[in-house]
């Protein structure tokens, strides 16, 4: 869905475009402008920066303003303090927190977390949980959640169920 | 790309700090300051060779002949801009009222000489300004002549019909082994006074030389205008004679070069590993960064930027060390280049430049396109591998331009296939042990898990990764290991050339009745017994070759010292033709083999000499390899005693004399007509040469050493993150530190002698090779170099791997795990 992959068959539209007809540059055009992701194992580079790599999209994107808006992004997820931190001396929570600002730093009209919460412990899942939907409310983007935990997808509007590689 | 070049200059920094691309840059900065430092030194030393070439020839171009030069060719000269000067050498008296002297007469040319310079002082040592020859009816004269002749300044002297007045002391002039070498002082005239002198008369010895000077170009163009130069004249040019000078330090030159060679491999190989570690840590980044919108050209422009600003920074590195090194052998090398060297040319800058891409680009482009074509989804499987496989063709590419950029760097093709061959065969060789290791270690059982046995089984289970690791460390051992023996031959065989036995007096002049005195006196004096060796004084007249009517235009055109010997002279190898039998009656000659190829002499010719009031012939039997530095008499030609027995001769002889003052003067005081040469004076030169020599090839060698380390180094950290990885892994399932430690070393232990095994066997191979082919030496294994290289090797990469992931055994499995 996201266009990180094509269909071995079918077609996927995202955002009115046909991304199955489009080539790996183009797709890469599409993620980088209206297209945010959160991974379950975070995925931060541990020689950057917390504010470094929550600039990473921008600085592809070429924005001037990458940092000042890195900076918001990372008061938005309550880590400003922060931000001069790598990677590698944050927690898991935290790390987590870095991730999602780092998805919203674009104003993403689309937002996808694949089990956002499935390397946290209970206390820190809640508390990303309670990020992510107040964010999706705040920058007004849509959010699509893969998950395991019930709770979770119980907290979304729409919920798909894959079973074996089918949807039921 | 533009985007992908600025985001590539902004993160460059945070890169090279981060470490990965630590290796890389240190890996360039040792290629550019091997190539650089030695570009250096060889554009400096072939700059200093031509000025002291043209220096010792007094010009540029030079032409000599036994006869008056004609005119024409002056002429000819200043219609191309060229300078010109004339001189006319030859042995005359100087008479004085109470005594006389043989003495070498130069007669010169205001406008001499062209090249180096003529320093003549007063008698009491300051200064004179001179036009470059005396006024006419004036004589400078070596500081010999005015002790000999006991004369003071502006003192009358005759030479021949014409007075002369002594009018200063040459201190300096250039073109000293221009005519009759050695033993007679010299005396410097106005050259319009030959013709008052009234000395030379039809068959008067005299060398006759034009001078000449000016750019090369209008050089070349005058020796073109000459290609019709009668067979009497001779042409001199100034880099001819800096070929002779370079030979004395040609073999460290070799050895440079070879150095520079190997480091310059050993780095491609440490930039090999390094990249591989670097692309493979930068997967995640680059796959995150096309999750993020990254196009292809972005992640290209970012990696180009990326390393050519590693080519500049690190090439700017090694400039700077390379220029610094190049300074310290410089001064090592003083004893040997002995003259102020010109400033060096641009040109190792932009070798330095070339090499630094080559490495970069030869061992980063298959990586490039891998981090360039990466897919995002990447991201979601979690998988940060790299396959080499498909890109074989863009690393056989890479390797090959490598290749041909050493050959043209180094101008010799030759050398560069001998190292693909080598490298070919040696990474075969290794990849076939590696495989066959792996084989029979799968068939070990390693149920019981003791430490070492698991190290074992993980490198069975590492696979491709061990053998490849293999492979690297041998490499890297095999060049480092093949240089280490060069360096210790060669060093070894400069100094086996002046030995203890080295003579240090050189006597001649002897007369068959001095014979038994001379070896009386010695042999009571000093316990020696010289050995002495018959003298000719000969001439070569003509050279025919039988059943042919082949023209001889090269004829050696001047005196020449002959001798007869039974057997072939110890510092003399016979390298064609036969050596004459004990009592062979017939009449023959063996000639050294280059004064034979500079003659177009073949084996079979016939030479006809005359000696004293006798002309006889000889038939070519043989050509010699002479070795000069030997301190031995040495001939060009040496007669079989049939030939050479009737001859009137005298006798020279060489000896090894301790605490030689006493006893020398004592002998010149008990033999006056005999003339003996004392050459510690050249012998001590010739020993600072060596020691600065082999002190500078120690310094060239230091550079191949650390990048051997680095090598080895950038080969243990290449898999250091999987091997971390795993040791938390175990440390977490409850292996014990002592476990992990043992499985590590053993691992380690096992990888260092496969390579150190291997590396050492074909470093024989390769050193015969380089020894034989490229620095003329016969080559024998040096035990103790292979023995120590093969327990340093060994205990290196066990140290060096074991110290790689001490962090991982020590620290908590938790921690490990988390960061990874």
């Amino acid at each position: 869905m996201a266009g990180l992959d094509l269909p071995t068959s079918g077609s996927v539209t995202l955002l009115g475009s046909d991304i199955t007809k489009l080539d790996e540059d183009k797709r890469a055009q599409i993620r980088g402008k209206d297209v945010g992701f959160v991974f379950q194992s975070f995925h931060l580079m541990p020689r950057l920066t917390a504010l470094d790599n929550v600039m990473l999209p921008l600085e592809i994107s070429g924005d001037r303003y990458a940092m000042d808006k890195a900076q918001e992004a990372l008061e938005q997820v309550g880590l400003s303090k922060r931000s001069k931190h790598y990677a590698t001396q944050l927690s898991g929570g935290e790390k987590q927190r870095v991730a999602i600002a780092r998805s919203i730093v674009n104003k993403p009209k689309i937002l996808f977390a694949d089990e956002p919460t499935g390397n946290l412990d209970i206390k820190s899942s809640g508390a990303i949980t309670d990020l992510l939907f107040s964010l999706k409310e705040l920058i007004n983007t849509t959010l699509v959640l893969v998950t395991h935990d019930l709770s979770l997808a119980e907290k979304c509007e729409e919920v798909f169920e894959l079973s074996e590689g089918q949807l039921l | 790309m533009s985007r992908g070049l600025v985001y590539g200059l902004k993160k460059f920094w945070s890169e090279i700090f981060s470490g990965d691309l630590l290796i890389l840059f240190f890996s360039i900065v040792l290629a550019v300051t091997s190539i650089s430092s030695v570009g250096f030194l060889g554009d400096r030393l072939k700059s200093s060779m031509q000025m002291q070439a043209s220096s010792i020839l007094g010009a540029d171009l030079v032409l000599r002949s036994a006869t008056e030069i004609d005119s024409k060719y002056l002429n000819l000269a200043s219609s191309l801009d060229l300078k010109s000067a004339e001189t006319a050498t030859f042995l005359s008296m100087i008479i004085t009222d109470e005594d006389n002297l043989l003495t070498s007469i130069k007669a010169v040319t205001p406008s001499y000489p062209l090249r180096g310079k003529l320093t003549v002082v007063n008698f009491d040592n300051s200064p004179i300004q001179h036009s470059g020859s005396p006024p006419q009816g004036s004589i400078w004269i070596e500081k010999k002549v005015s002790e000999s002749l006991e004369l003071n300044q502006s003192d009358n002297i005759i030479i021949g019909n014409k007075n002369f007045i002594v009018e200063a002391i040459i201190q300096d002039y250039p073109d000293r082994n221009s005519s009759f070498v050695g033993f007679y002082p010299v005396a410097i005239v106005n050259i319009n006074d030959v013709d008052a002198m009234g000395v030379i008369q039809t068959g008067s010895r005299v060398v006759y030389r034009q001078l000449f000077s000016g750019t090369q170009k209008n050089l070349d163009r005058f020796v073109e205008s000459l290609d019709t130069l009668p067979p009497n004249i001779r042409l001199q040019n100034a880099i001819d004679v800096g070929d002779n000078l370079g030979e004395d330090i040609d073999n460290s030159t070799t050895f440079f070069n070879l150095a520079s060679l190997f480091t310059i491999i050993i780095s491609v190989i440490a930039a090999m590993m390094a990249v591989r570690r670097y692309a493979s840590r930068n997967l995640l980044h680059t796959s995150l960064m096309k999750v993020f919108g990254a196009s292809k050209t972005f992640i290209l422009g970012h990696q180009i930027m990326q390393l050519v600003l590693l080519i500049i920074t690190a090439s700017s590195f090694g400039l700077i060390f390379g220029y610094a090194l190049q300074h310290l052998l410089i001064s090592t090398l003083q004893g040997i280049i002995n003259a102020d060297l010109p400033p060096p040319s641009f040109r190792p800058v932009i070798l330095g430049l070339i090499t630094a891409t080559f490495v970069v680009f030869a061992t980063a482009a298959p990586y490039i396109k891998i981090l360039s074509d990466t897919e995002p989804i990447r991201i979601l499987r979690n998988d940060f591998t790299i396959k080499l496989s498909s890109n074989f063709i863009i690393y056989l590419v890479a390797f090959f331009s490598m290749f041909g950029f050493l050959g043209i760097l180094f101008q010799d093709l030759k050398l560069i296939l001998y190292i693909v061959i080598t490298l070919v065969v040696v990474t075969f060789a290794l990849y076939s042990m590696g495989r066959l290791l792996l084989y029979a270690l799968s068939f070990m059982q390693f149920s019981n898990g003791t430490g070492w046995k698991l190290g074992l089984k993980n490198l069975v289970q590492r696979g491709n990764e061990s053998i490849l690791q293999v492979i690297i460390f041998g490499l890297s051992l095999l060049f480092l290991v093949v240089l280490a023996e060069t360096r210790t031959d060669l060093v070894d065989s400069w100094s086996e050339t002046l030995d203890e036995d080295t003579p240090n007096y050189f006597l001649f002049n002897i007369q068959e009745y001095n014979l038994k005195p001379i070896s009386n006196y010695f042999e009571d004096q000093a316990q020696i017994t010289p050995d002495f060796t018959p003298l000719i004084r000969g001439r070569l007249l003509s050279a025919k070759r039988p059943g042919s009517d082949v023209n001889f235009d090269n004829l050696m055109d001047r005196e020449a010292n002959l001798t007869w010997q039974n057997l072939l002279p110890v510092s003399n190898k016979l390298v064609a033709g036969k050596w004459w039998a004990e009592g062979d009656e017939v009449k023959e000659v063996s000639v050294d083999q280059e004064i034979a190829a500079s003659m177009d002499l073949e084996i079979g010719d016939e030479l006809t000499f005359s000696a004293g009031d006798k002309t006889f012939s000889v038939s070519v039997t043989s050509f010699r390899e002479i070795e000069w530095q030997s301190f031995s008499p040495n001939f060009f030609f040496i007669l079989s005693p049939a030939a050479g027995k009737e001859l009137p001769n005298s006798y020279i002889t060489s000896i090894k004399v301790k605490d030689s003052n006493k006893l020398m003067n004592n002998f010149v005081a008990t033999f006056p007509t005999i003339t003996s040469v004392n050459l510690e004076a050249i012998i001590n030169q010739a020993k600072n040469s060596i020691s600065s020599a082999s002190l500078a090839v120690q310094y060239i060698f230091l550079l191949t050493l650390i990048a051997g380390v680095l090598a080895l180094i950038a080969s243990i950290y290449a898999n250091k993150d999987q091997r971390t990885k795993e040791a938390a892994i175990m440390h977490a399932i409850g292996a014990s530190r002592a476990m992990i430690f043992k499985s590590a070393a053993s691992e380690f232990f096992i990888l260092g002698i496969l390579s150190a095994t291997t590396a050492v066997i074909f470093s024989t191979l390769l050193s015969s090779v380089i020894f034989y082919q490229f620095l003329d030496l016969i080559y024998s294994p040096n035990i103790l170099i292979l023995g120590l290289s093969f327990l340093l090797a060994i205990t290196f990469i066990f140290v060096a791997g074991v110290l790689s992931i001490r962090k991982s055994i020590y620290a908590s499995p938790m921690i490990t795990l988390r960061d990874s």
